[in-house]
């Protein structure tokens, strides 16, 4: 497989076919990631804009280190921005970037309502534009994570574990964020090949921002109404949710309930570590290799390759206790 | 203290004034050739009308809270302050986008947004003139009022909206010069001319200034005082629309663009030769952090930079300003 190929040198081999494996256990439909370092055209002479709507989060810092150092492997000179998750300034320096002429521009996350008319404006002077995260109809290509192949894989993890019976706290206060949304609607997809494995109503909202504190003080009101058995497990759209629910349950001692989320947050991870871990399963994004085959996108699209598809979608991973060390060291988090 | 003997000695002194009250136009022009010079395009004329675009937001609020600081006297502490700007500007969009998306016709709409942003600067004026609160906590207390209702109204999230007049301001163009550029200019020449060159401009500089002086010559101090929050609240009412047009609709973290504001206000005295607060000097004040923020973005230094040569300056301002304060006030 292609997205392992890459990796060759930097596993021996033994640690190469599990990490493979996993990737192919992750693996969904649709257009995949092609991480062939060797076949990439050159970016040498080229200046490409590297906008960041922030670089304070793991996901932010991983995409965006791995996109400065491709541009630079391909022998592209990065101009980076960082708008320090603020749309003021994400504003100006979409609209500033036109005045510096790159080759092309690569946004990573954002407000799409918010920086939609002045990526049109970048990409209508001309500049061609790519995204990471932000399904723009002005992006020539949005490297994103298959969300459709999470989803799928979280509710089977939390299906399996359960044994396809119980109750499950449900966190959904994100559903008009289309990646929650999918991922969501792929529980309910599994759930129904398992009728007694039921949501219980009403669902919860997680809120943003004290995500976590706010998780952790739902989750320890409802562990007083919920006796030890009544509730199998908790699923939220992304893990910082996850993260306060499982902080609750060991806080109370009830960790025979195991919490499901997405992102592969490092404190969710350390978590899964513990001998008597909630984590039941976290699908970790791959942030880096999301940077990574934007920027490899985008050499292709300047050598003249122009039939790049819409979406480019990488693989997640299914993260477990059993298989935590290899995915941090595929996300080359160690 | 050491300091002050220093400060105190004359040649420091008429130093400093040389360096304020000459050296500041300098030192922009200064700022602006070295950036024509080492940054690409600096100087296209669509980089230029860019940057006057980019100051509207940030220009008009500042123009808000010089006016206060005329008003109420330049003293930071005691004197003439608004903190409650940003989030006020923060309601007005939210205010405008509700409207708007709720099917109010144009008039309707912009016009209740303008009254919310009356209506914010007549409860600071109430509790800063009639209540006597100090400035400074009056308007931190009000900031956090109209965060609080910004909340409640957009459940802290982006409220995306449309409108001819939102695409007039955020696209239009005339004389290839930008809509916000116009709007920048448009409120710097209305406030100008009401400041600088009218009989109410020179009587609310005198109530800042000299307010017991003012009040033996008639003028009535409370009101001249009122008015100034409210024609910071209608400049609130006014960034509201150009920050709507910028973000397609009202987003969160306006309260962000407070420290900002201040300190456009205060860099704006040095750019007048009696060293107060005034409209042009806080214009000029306004694009200069526009042109660093966008030179430093072209020469593709970090961002951050902006914020620590924004700190410097104001930390040399205040310190001179009060320095040349007590000068004058032993004379």
């Amino acid at each position: 497989m292609p997205a392992a190929t890459s990796r060759k040198q930097h596993f021996s081999s033994t640690r190469f076919w599990q990490a493979m494996a996993l990737a192919v256990v992750s693996l969904g439909l649709g257009s995949l990631a092609h991480a062939e370092d060797s076949d990439v055209p050159s970016l040498a002479g080229k200046r490409i804009a590297i906008s960041m709507t922030g670089t304070s989060h793991y996901f932010d810092v991983k995409a965006f280190e791995a996109q400065v150092a491709e541009v630079k492997r391909l022998g592209g000179t990065p101009i980076t921005l960082d708008a320090g998750r603020n749309d003021k300034n994400l504003v100006t320096q979409l609209q500033t970037v036109v005045t510096q002429k790159p080759d092309a521009v690569i946004q990573t996350l954002g407000t799409l309502s918010v920086i939609d008319p002045w990526l049109k404006r970048i990409s209508k002077a001309g500049i061609p534009l790519f995204t990471i995260d932000a399904p723009s109809q002005y992006s020539l290509n949005n490297t994103t994570s298959d969300n459709v192949a999470t989803g799928k894989h979280l509710a089977d993890q939390l299906v399996a574990d359960s044994g396809g019976k119980g109750n499950i706290l449900v966190f959904n206060g994100f559903y008009g964020v289309p990646v929650c949304a999918i991922r969501y609607d792929q529980l309910k997809l599994a759930l129904r090949d398992h009728p007694e494995l039921k949501i219980i109503d009403p669902e919860l909202r997680d809120v943003i921002p004290n995500t976590v504190q706010d998780a952790y003080s739902q989750v320890s009101a409802l562990l007083n109404k919920y006796p030890k058995g009544s509730v199998t497990a908790i699923w939220s759209a992304w893990d910082i949710p996850q993260l306060g629910a499982s902080k609750a349950l060991v806080d109370a001692g009830r960790t025979e309930i195991k919490t499901y989320g997405v992102d592969g947050t490092p404190e969710v991870l350390e978590l899964l570590k513990r001998s008597d871990s909630p984590v039941g399963a976290v699908i970790a994004q791959q942030p880096a290799l999301i940077g990574k085959t934007a920027v490899q996108n985008v050499a292709r699209y300047l050598a003249g390759q122009n039939d790049l598809p819409r979406e480019t979608q990488v693989p997640t991973l299914l993260t477990t206790a059993a298989n935590l060390e290899q995915v941090q060291a595929l996300r080359g988090d160690q | 203290m050491p300091w002050s003997e220093i400060l105190a000695q004359p040649l420091a002194r008429r130093l400093g004034l040389l360096v304020l009250r000459r050296g500041s136009s300098g030192a922009f022009l200064l700022i602006l050739a070295v950036l024509a010079v080492t940054a690409p395009n600096f100087l296209s004329p669509g980089n230029i009308a860019n940057v006057f675009a980019q100051s509207a937001i940030l220009g008009i609020l500042a123009f808000g809270l010089t006016c206060v600081v005329i008003g109420g006297g330049s003293n930071v502490v005691a004197g003439g302050l608004d903190l409650s700007l940003a989030a006020n500007l923060g309601l007005c969009a939210a205010v405008y986008s509700s409207l708007n998306n709720a099917g109010f016709d144009t008039v309707q709409a912009i016009g209740l947004t303008l009254l919310c942003g009356l209506a914010v600067g007549a409860l600071n004026g109430f509790t800063v003139v009639v209540l006597r609160l100090p400035p400074l906590l009056a308007t931190l207390a009000s900031m956090n009022l109209i965060a609080g209702l910004e909340l409640v109204l957009t459940q802290n999230s982006v409220l995306p909206t449309d409108s001819a007049l939102l695409d007039t301001l955020a696209m239009g163009e005339w004389l290839q010069v930008p809509a916000l550029a116009w709007m920048l200019l448009a409120v710097a020449l209305l406030l100008g001319l009401l400041i600088q060159h009218s009989p109410y401009g020179l009587r609310l500089y005198a109530v800042g200034e000299y307010p017991e002086a003012a009040r033996a010559a008639g003028l009535r101090v409370g009101l001249y005082v009122f008015s100034s929050y409210l024609i910071a609240g209608l400049c609130a009412g006014v960034a509201a629309f150009c920050s709507a047009a910028y973000f397609s609709g009202s987003t969160t973290g306006s309260g962000d663009m407070l420290l900002s504001v201040v300190a456009i206000a205060f860099l704006g005295v040095v750019f007048s030769r009696r060293l107060v607060a005034n409209i042009p000097g806080t214009l000029l004040a306004t694009l200069l952090l526009g042109f660093l923020i966008n030179g430093f973005q072209l020469l593709n230094i970090a961002s951050f930079w902006v914020n620590g040569v924004q700190g410097v300056l104001i930390l040399l301002v205040v310190a001179m300003s009060s320095a040349l304060r007590k000068e004058e006030g032993g004379l």
